[in-house]
């Protein structure tokens, strides 16, 4: 007899015929509530997700591909033709060469370099994978973009240039690369192809490592006091950028100076351990910590893990909290996510 | 209701749905097949799992195997002290050697106080998520099982990790980007959705670890550079492959072709972890000198 309980459970098997034959029944009513709480999930396939990605994928890649070499990535020979409205990339006045960015250190330039070939690999991966299926580069503004976060910041900027220097670079990249953490990491579990799930976790590693070492980076040049002027220190700044993400994807309910909802800033932390307490730690990794409060023995606490966000989270922050489009992608993105 | 809070009451949920999943091992997988016969088509099962009798607890105690590892390192190197008995489930602690890192300056014990932090708390989610299965922490060496690597490195017959922060850089690097490549092996493998997001939770934190310390290397100039990557030979030996030489341009551990990361099997890992090469019926051995607690400690190939 059919009741709301198996009506749910067929939506399941419908969006999630992966984990059907070997979870328990327990799971499956579990399953029904996500899919419920998550009102696209049902509806949208791998291919959409991946979609979505690769959206994120033509940003990173072409911001990266901009800082190190001055071109973006068509001039790299990386296709942007697809589905939906392909578009521009807005750069600087002076054209891309503008936008190569002035290293001074040797070091930096390596990882821009590094991470701008990682992201064109990221979208090349992600279109042949999709095949006809993949989605055309969408708008992309890589100016007005940043002027307008720089204003939310509320640190009294009214524009930033990310490519104008070595810190301004890595400023830029942090915008990006714990977002793209979070949001592989809200994607993989709604991918129904173990194929799929599986590239989704390894590129997540990438971002992670990218997002890792930016923030190392930042933290270590800021002890030699680099600083962005009236605005404050590198790692000031990149804590008002986390505390912004959180903000505009509402996820900033946590009144901490450092704890931001789903997104920690670049600074200290106090730790707890062997006896050990007020101990102080630096945040290289975007995940709250528990010290004390995570006892041994204690239930349902989770620390030290990054945050998962959804799609409709990620669209918030890449919109710069505009409906629809804004922010990096003026006229939205292309696909079914948007 | 508002979304996240309405996220958080599903995992929740689901949270104390896999604890009982752990506890019912084979009943869950009956039940499952009752309610595939009673309302789906049950089309497809995409997946195949390596060894079908493995279920989510063992994965999640392998992991447990791995992060008691490496609290242990990193506690040990950062206050002397390594994982109190309610963490390790061990009256008395099985681990030999790991000294605090002396001479750090305020910036270096920021790092390893924040890594030891962090795998401190991979070691209670863990064992809170797995609750009553969750394995006890096995015999670890940290003082033998350097030398034996230093030694098939070609670095000479001792090498102390805790001697100071250049050594210790080197101790952690051995084991970052092997914790990427499990916990990136074994996401495909879990069957439960919760799991599956806590294990890509975690596996993040490993890869910014990971790429925390090849980035502090690298800055550290060729000498170091260099040991590091006689390490990386060996692990690379040992663990197939999946590998990629440190340096400038060389900060994440990918495949170049399309930049994804690595993927290690748990024979993999625990070649690695175990110091011996290829080959089925290695129990134990180098890192974990009585081998790994749980399902998954004995190598199949």
């Amino acid at each position: 007899m059919p009741t709301l309980e198996t009506q749910q459970l067929d939506e399941v098997i419908a969006s999630s015929r992966r984990r059907m034959l070997t979870i328990g029944g327990a799971a499956l009513a579990g399953l029904a509530l996500s899919s419920l709480a998550e009102a696209q999930s049902a509806t949208l396939a791998d291919a959409d997700y991946l979609n979505f990605a690769l959206n994120l994928e033509y940003l990173e890649a072409n911001f990266y591909t901009l800082a190190a070499a001055g071109v973006t990535i068509d001039q790299m020979g990386i296709g942007l033709t697809g589905t939906g409205t392909q578009g521009t990339v807005t750069v600087k006045s002076g054209g891309p060469s503008a936008c190569k960015v002035p290293f001074t250190n040797t070091l930096v330039q390596s990882y821009a370099t590094e991470i701008a070939k990682e992201e064109r690999n990221h979208v090349s991966f992600l279109r042949g994978a999709l095949g006809s299926s993949a989605v055309a580069q969408p708008a992309i503004d890589l100016v007005n973009s940043f002027n307008g976060l720089a204003t939310l910041l509320g640190l009294g900027l009214t524009s930033f240039d990310p490519f104008a220097s070595d810190i301004n670079f890595l400023l830029g990249s942090y915008i990006f690369e714990d977002v793209g953490v979070t949001a592989y990491t809200g994607a993989a579990p709604l991918l129904t192809s173990a194929a799929n799930l599986d590239a989704a976790a390894g590129i997540q590693a990438v971002e992670a490592y990218h997002a890792g070492l930016v923030r190392t980076v930042i933290y270590g040049l800021d002890q030699s006091a680099t600083t962005l002027g009236a605005a404050g220190t590198a790692r000031a700044v990149a804590t008002a950028i986390s505390k912004l993400r959180a903000t505009v994807d509402g996820s900033n309910s946590i009144s901490s100076s450092r704890m931001q909802g789903d997104d920690i800033g670049l600074g200290t932390q106090t730790v707890e351990m062997n006896g050990v307490s007020g101990a102080i730690a630096s945040t290289l990794v975007n995940a709250t910590t528990t010290g004390s409060i995570n006892a041994a023995g204690s239930t349902g606490t989770a620390g030290s893990m990054v945050s998962a966000r959804s799609a409709t989270e990620v669209l918030a922050i890449v919109y710069a909290g505009g409906s629809g489009k804004g922010g990096f992608f003026p006229a939205g993105l292309n696909g079914n996510v948007k | 209701m508002r979304c996240r809070v309405k996220r958080k009451l599903i995992r929740a949920i689901d949270g104390a749905i896999s604890r009982r999943i752990f506890l019912a091992g084979a009943g869950a997988v009956a039940a499952g097949t009752a309610i595939a016969g009673c309302g789906g088509n049950g089309s497809s099962m995409s997946t195949t799992p390596s060894n079908p009798s493995l279920t989510d607890g063992d994965y999640l105690n392998f992991a447990l195997n791995l992060e008691y590892l490496e609290a242990e390192f990193y506690l040990r190197a950062a206050t002397g002290n390594g994982l109190g008995s309610a963490d390790s489930g061990n009256s008395t602690s099985k681990t030999t050697g790991g000294t605090q890192v002396p001479g750090l300056t305020m910036v270096q014990s920021e790092y390893v106080y924040e890594i030891a932090q962090n795998e401190l708390d991979h070691v209670r989610f863990l064992r809170n998520a797995l609750v009553t299965s969750a394995v006890a922490a096995p015999a670890i060496d940290l003082t033998n099982s350097f030398n034996a690597l230093a030694s098939a490195a070609g670095l000479g017959s001792t090498f102390n990790p805790f001697a100071n922060f250049s050594n210790f850089l080197i101790g952690a690097f051995i084991f970052e980007d092997v914790g990427v490549t499990a916990y990136h092996g074994a996401a495909k493998l879990l069957i439960s959705k919760t799991n599956l997001t806590a294990a890509a939770e975690i596996l993040a934190v490993e890869a910014y670890h990971a790429a925390s310390i090849r980035s502090q290397i690298v800055a550290a100039g060729t000498t170091l550079i260099a040991t590091a990557n006689a390490v990386e030979t060996v692990r690379s030996t040992l663990g197939g492959g999946n590998e990629t030489t440190l340096s400038a341009t060389g900060i994440v551990a990918a495949d170049t072709t399309n930049s994804i990361a690595f993927e290690r099997t748990t024979d993999e890992v625990l070649h690695i972890v175990y110091g011996t090469g290829n080959g089925a019926g290695v129990k134990g051995g180098t890192f974990f000198p009585s081998g790994m607690n749980g399902n998954i400690s004995v190598t199949t190939t």
